[in-house]
């Protein structure tokens, strides 16, 4: 075997154009991805580090942000397990509905559960105040509490569901004939075997819940945060040496649970191993499972579907809590500010395009045997542990005072190569189940390393691709968290505009623009799938 | 397969193209400002600053001048901006210090005999409008919560502590906003330091939140989820006259104030166009649109007191001493954070 990898090893240095791009991707992956790093760890000096401790409020807000994420991961995940047993059970009335209305937060703007319920839950609220008459403070950590389990559960519930839908029926149906009750099938079998998935899904849902800038900027009110921490520190006082340890700060807990993740959790798969695919129907659920599972799906729905309507009711409500009355002049403000959707289309298409490139070509870098590529492996899987606020005072650190500084591609640059995980590990998944012999047939009909790439695996790869622009290209026109720091003069986007209108009361006319946002997100999902063929999952996260 | 992937190929191409294409286009005749002054506010300065002077502008608003700050000093090595305009000195006075602004002396602040009081003594920047930090009341929750129970308006700083407004009061953090910091800065010159604390601490008790933001307590106020607020005087006008919020406002005697500020980066590319912007600045058109559209008063003496706030001569200030503020900034929110604990 090792003689064999040697020989290739010795073919493919042959191959010039193989070996160029290869140090081509590395020293581009070094830059856009390592350096910005780099900038922010060492931005501050040691003794900055050292006094971390002494200054209570950087103490405060770690274990704040500490607090959140176990709140907030252990509900979400919860539901999401609850989702996942109903959409797993067929005998589980309206488990497709269920999972359908659990995907929409995921393509929600990641401020949007925020301000959704701001709107329906808040003083003004449509619930609490005009129909209950309650006098309600949803600003502050209860608050930020509920909105990220609804935000975050359709993560755990998609990474849950692969792992039960996985389970081999059989295993069920022989615990059952050797006398386990209904409820013990599902307690020892079920949820026994999801052990591992339950635990990744934590693992995610956790790097998501700590670098969730975008809800906790509009709804934690005074309780601070890590991952706002950064932006009010730039905001207010213009301390960047502030804003880079707290982001620093934000770097440890999200590697350690990203490297957690990736290198001992996804690894320890429980599997049943069978001789054969089976076909066997799953046992019935137990009743009252199904029964309690259904409450809860039904209610979390409801909260999901107030999400959209909260933010599209009040682009065409008066004045939200006092005139109910429907109105269209939100439009006439929005209107004003569309240039900035396609500012932020333009961004989304060109990081898109980014992430997809770059993804495929190291995916392609990744399969061959060559040195090192362990090391691009790293690079390219590396943003998914970087929170965006990170990525984004990175990149104000790196790049500012270069050409990039000050046009818009420093934000295609940033959002592209934070993206860069979604294009690459699809790209690289694909890769694998792609026969080698198709290529070796190409070289030996003499086509060289990059003549593979285009003429063999691009075709094949196009669906992987076109998945990997749509995910980007959705995150990148909502994102927020790399944004708010990198905004240059003629080049505002729309989820800043936003933001600001959001914090300034204007409420109605960031409805509308949420609601423009939210209808760019549909129709480029609707045009991947008919593209790619199959539905595309986007995961959401910052 | 092969026309999908060419297809793809030159939309990469013609997508890299596009924005250089726009940038290539640029005028030389323009300034790039900086502005931490609300949209409307700006472009309405602007428009008239191009009409007088033929020079473009391409303006980077975002109403908070930290960030501005924050940019003006990571691009020192290659300055993109001409003018950073807005924000109180406060936030001008650290780019001096550390070399990134051009020190001008503009002859139309002379002409109009500005009190050099709101000029930097070393021509580093020139303040150009006044604000004044106020007691704000939302009168329709007044009227409904606090005023059937024959509650007192406040109308100094000390008697936000009455024990009336418990949960009631919302204020910007010191920790992070200018504004909350002048505020903590302007009861420790009124009170002295000791004294200043136990005010602090007694407001505390009221306190609901204390917002990160500064426009995130207009917000609050303005929508009812507090009753009575400390922010800046113009933000209340402002709301109340453009957005008919049911706003009340009251300058309580040593209050505190910012001198909004504007001053030339060093090394940007157009320094003579900044020159111009800041003689323009001084001159009585913008400061007139200022107090006019942003409610903040101005620096010369022939503009009138923006519509519905306090007669000029009615304010009484504290004394402030700025270099001390600024000196004393980070141990002072080191011990607000410690004392007050949010």
């Amino acid at each position: 075997m090792s003689v064999l990898r040697w020989g290739e090893v010795r073919r493919q240095a042959a191959d010039p154009g193989l070996l160029l791009t290869f140090f081509g991707a590395a020293a581009i992956l070094g830059l856009f991805v390592l350096y910005p790093a780099f900038r922010v760890l060492t931005y501050p000096s040691w003794r900055d580090y050292l006094s971390i401790p002494q200054s209570l409020r950087w103490v405060q807000a770690a274990r704040n942000s500490l607090v959140m994420m176990v709140i907030s991961t252990c509900s979400a995940t919860l539901l999401g397990l609850v989702f996942a047993l109903a959409v797993t059970r067929p005998d589980m009335p309206g488990r497709r509905f269920f999972r359908g209305i659990a995907m929409l937060p995921l393509f929600a703007p990641p401020f949007m559960v925020a301000f959704a319920y701001i709107l329906m839950f808040g003083r003004q609220g449509l619930i609490t105040r005009t129909l209950f008459g309650l006098d309600v403070n949803i600003f502050g950590w209860h608050g930020l509490w509920l909105v990220q389990t609804i935000a975050f559960f359709p993560l755990a519930m998609i990474i849950i569901e692969g792992v039960l839908e996985a389970i081999n029926p059989s295993l069920e149906h022989a615990a059952r004939n050797l006398g386990a009750s209904e409820g013990a099938v599902v307690r020892t079998i079920s949820l026994g075997l999801a052990r591992p998935g339950i635990t990744g899904a934590m693992l995610v849902v956790a790097i998501s819940v700590l670098a969730d800038f975008g809800n906790a900027v509009l709804i934690a009110g005074g309780f601070p945060l890590l991952a706002t921490e950064a932006w009010f520190r730039m905001e207010g006082m213009g301390d960047l040496k502030g804003a880079a340890l707290v982001v620093a700060m934000l770097l440890v807990p999200t590697t350690a649970l990203f490297l957690l993740e990736r290198y001992w959790v996804s690894r320890r798969v429980y599997t049943t191993v069978t001789g054969r695919g089976s076909r066997i129907e799953r046992p019935p659920t137990p009743t009252a499972l199904k029964w309690g599972v259904g409450v809860i799906c039904t209610l979390a729905s409801l909260m999901i579907v107030l999400v959209y309507f909260g933010v599209i009711a009040g682009a065409f409500t008066a004045v939200w809590g006092r005139d109910w009355s429907p109105t269209l002049d939100h439009w006439r403000l929005a209107a004003d500010r569309f240039a900035t959707l396609w500012t932020s289309m333009k961004i989304g298409a060109l990081a898109g395009i980014m992430t997809g490139g770059v993804g495929v070509v190291v995916a392609f870098l990744t399969s061959r045997h060559l040195p090192l590529r362990q090391f691009l492996d790293f690079l390219a899987v590396l943003p998914g542990a970087l929170p965006g606020v990170f990525v984004g005072v990175g990149f104000v650190l790196a790049f500012n005072a270069t050409v990039l500084g000050g046009t818009f591609w420093i934000l295609v640059i940033a959002l592209g190569f934070w993206h860069l995980p979604m294009g690459y590990q699809a790209a690289a998944a694909r890769l694998k189940q792609i026969d080698r012999t198709i290529e070796e047939a190409a070289v030996n009909l003499g086509a060289t390393g990059l003549r593979v790439l285009w003429d063999v695996y691009l075709p094949l790869l196009l669906r992987a691709l076109v998945e990997a622009f749509a995910v980007s290209f959705i995150r990148a026109v909502t994102n927020v968290s790399i944004v708010v720091f990198l905004i240059a003069p003629g080049q505002l986007v729309a989820t800043f505009v936003i933001l600001g209108m959001i914090q300034s009361n204007t409420w109605g006319a960031a409805a509308a623009l949420t609601t423009m946002l939210l209808l760019i997100t549909f129709v480029a999902i609707g045009a991947t799938s008919l593209t790619a063929g199959r539905f595309v999952r986007a995961p959401a996260m910052g | 397969m092969h026309r999908l992937r060419l297809a793809v190929v030159s939309m990469v191409l013609l997508a890299m193209l596009l924005p250089g294409l726009s940038t290539v286009s640029a005028q030389q005749n323009r300034i790039v400002v900086y502005s931490a002054l609300p949209d409307l506010e700006t472009s309405l300065v602007h428009r008239e600053f191009t009409r007088r002077t033929g020079i473009q502008v391409e303006a980077l608003v975002v109403p908070a001048a930290g960030t501005l700050q924050a940019r003006i000093r990571t691009e020192k090595d290659r300055p993109r901006a001409d003018v950073f305009v807005g924000g109180d000195r406060a936030l001008h006075i650290p780019l001096a210090r550390e070399g990134l602004l051009l020190r001008y002396r503009s002859p139309a602040a002379a002409e109009a005999k500005i009190d050099p009081a709101y000029l930097d003594p070393d021509g580093y920047w020139h303040g150009w409008y006044l604000g004044t930090l106020s007691i704000i009341i939302n009168t329709e929750r007044w009227d409904r919560e606090l005023g059937p129970r024959g509650v007192r308006k406040p109308a100094s700083w000390d008697d936000l502590t009455r024990p009336e407004f418990r949960g009631h009061f919302v204020m910007p953090s010191p920790v992070t906003t200018g504004g909350g910091y002048i505020f903590l800065a302007a009861q420790i010159f009124r009170l002295g330091e000791d004294r200043a604390w136990t005010f602090m601490r007694a407001l505390n008790a009221n306190a609901s939140q204390y917002t990160p933001t500064a426009p995130g307590t207009i917000a609050l106020l303005e929508r009812g989820e507090a009753t009575v607020a400390m922010m800046w005087a113009h933000e209340a006008v402002g709301a109340r006259r453009l957005r008919y919020a049911p706003l009340e406002v009251t300058v309580p005697p040593d209050t505190g104030f910012e001198i909004g500020a504007v001053s030339i980066i060093r090394g940007g590319p157009n320094p003579d166009g900044a020159r111009a912007y800041v003689d323009f600045l001084m001159s009585r058109t913008p400061q007139d649109i200022n107090a006019r559209f942003g409610f903040r008063y101005a620096v010369r003496a022939d503009v009138g007191v923006p519509a519905g706030a306090t007669s000029f001569e009615q304010l009484k200030f504290v004394k402030y001493d700025l270099d001390w503020a600024v000196q004393n900034q980070t141990r002072l929110r080191e011990r607000w954070t410690r004392e007050i604990g949010r």
